[in-house]
């Protein structure tokens, strides 16, 4: 016997089209939020910035390489991390190469930021294979200026961040363990999306969007979604080279 | 200056916190949807599927790989097809990097054509992926599911106006638009219970739409997919875009 109510073929069909009526209701409601999202104002980005990149220092502007929209993920990759980036964040990164060539045709140019030095982040990015360009904000205001990071003052402020250093979870314990970092340092970073527009020589910063909102999630959570069994809530993740057998 | 509406950081803010409700809702909607996907009757697969895989010729319960669940992207390569579709190739760059991590929480993912194994594994050498891709025998796997379609159920689209990416596509793939249009994406999903193998979820058109990991990063930047001023169907295979950056 299966584990679930099982039905013929017509009874799945009725369910199904049950479904995709709210299916539909749900994409409409996504086209909505979409055109309130890009209502936004844009906000000027006064203040001059220089990232170590690969390529030694670029300012914010010359990150857009050339075209007029800029989306970068914001991996959790902290200078006190001693053994890598957070693994879920890696899996999204996994993500992004495949991508990547698309959004470029759209006018898109997509990074990756984290506040780990750049020496640590291109070790990392050899490690797990990724082609996207990986930015340090090491030393700079950037992370701190747009959400991106916490100081240690402002993390004590922020109480959802210390009711869970103060009693955390198993997996957030085995997670500190991935990344080789103290909880208290290591949760200072915010994984985001944030995007940036630039127009006539002046860039503007347009969007951001942190976790636990749904899209900052690795793809394959929504393929998951799909499926009959999506697994246990638990949030643990693995770097892909690190899957336990 | 810009055409869009500038702001200050605290005008940004307060539209952001509006816009951060309606993302809530979103996403309460869209697990409130994932549970009801879930409801859906599994309907056991009674016919004797087979295909061909580079390990030989497999049933429907041996493509699970020993895993229990079965996630199967139909992907629009038909007998007569030259090369894959653009636009499912451009899902296939998005699914690729994925499947480890799929396979890691019990999911085996699949790619299946009706194209012939040997014409499949040109071109995914051509497009450098690594996921498994089966040929269907026969044509019921893909019949059954809708995603092959008759000339007479194809007729009314034929003598209508065809779309000019419909005839883009076509040509891309070596093939009239009738040949092209025969076949359909989609996305399938299984699970092997107590030996007997259960279909439980099947998707289509914009179904399919998340699939396209582009759109989603698109929705989040400044100036969003930007596809009602284009004439043109944008998308290509990611080693035939012009300007290639």
């Amino acid at each position: 016997m299966a584990e679930h109510k099982t039905g013929t073929r017509e009874e799945w069909q009725a369910a199904r089209e049950e479904l995709a009526t709210l299916e539909a209701e749900h994409a409409e409601l996504t086209k909505r939020v979409t055109e309130q999202r890009r209502e936004l104002p844009w906000v000027p980005v006064e203040k001059e910035y220089e990232f170590d990149t690969e390529d030694g220092k670029k300012t914010l502007a010359e990150l857009f390489d050339g075209r007029s929209q800029l989306l970068a993920y914001n991996i959790m990759f902290g200078p006190d991390y001693e053994l890598g980036a957070c693994p879920g964040c890696s899996n999204l990164g996994d993500q992004f190469d495949g991508t990547r060539v698309h959004l470029n045709h759209r006018d898109v140019t997509l990074v990756c930021f984290s506040r780990a030095p750049i020496d640590r982040l291109a070790a990392y990015k050899e490690r797990m294979g990724w082609q996207f360009p990986y930015v340090s904000t090491y030393g700079t205001d950037f992370p701190f200026d747009f959400g991106l990071a916490v100081t240690p003052e402002q993390a004590q402020e922020i109480p959802e961040l210390t009711q869970m250093l103060a009693n955390p979870p198993e997996w957030l314990e085995d997670w500190g363990r991935q990344v080789g970092a103290k909880l208290e340092d290591g949760l200072r970073e915010n994984p985001s999306f944030i995007a940036f527009a630039r127009e006539n020589g002046t860039v503007y910063h347009t969007y951001t969007v942190s976790a636990p909102d749904p899209f900052v999630a690795p793809y394959y959570f929504f393929l998951l979604e799909r499926t009959p069994k999506p697994g246990d809530e638990d949030p643990r993740a693995w770097r892909k080279d690190e899957y336990p057998d | 200056m810009t055409q869009h509406q500038i702001g200050t950081q605290e005008e940004w803010q307060a539209a952001r916190d509006e816009l951060l409700a309606e993302e809530k809702e979103l996403t309460r909607t869209g697990d409130e949807l994932a549970r009801r996907r879930r409801e859906l009757p599994w309907v056991a697969v009674e016919t004797d599927y087979s295909f061909e895989t580079a390990d030989g010729t497999k049933s429907l319960a041996e493509l699970f790989d020993g895993h229990s669940q079965l996630l199967v992207y139909h992907f629009m390569f038909g007998p007569d097809y030259t090369a894959g579709c653009p636009v499912c190739s451009s899902i296939a760059d998005n699914l690729n990097p994925n499947a480890v991590h799929l396979a890691a929480r019990n999911t085996k993912l699949m790619v299946v054509s009706r194209a012939p194994l040997e014409k499949l594994e040109g071109y995914r050498e051509r497009m450098g992926w690594s996921f498994d891709w089966a040929s269907t025998v026969g044509s019921e796997f893909n019949r059954e599911l809708g995603f092959l379609h008759t000339e007479e159920e194809l007729k009314p689209f034929l003598e209508g106006e065809i779309p000019p990416a419909v005839e883009l596509n076509a040509d891309a793939c070596g093939v009239d638009v009738a040949t092209y249009v025969a076949d359909g994406p989609g996305l399938s999903a299984y699970i092997l219970s107590d030996g007997t193998v259960y279909r439980t979820y099947v998707t289509t058109a914009r179904g399919v739409e998340p699939a396209m990991g582009y759109y989603a990063l698109l929705d989040r930047t400044p100036m969003g997919r930007n596809e009602e001023r284009e004439e043109v169907f944008w998308i290509r295979r990611h080693d035939e875009y012009e300007h290639t950056t």
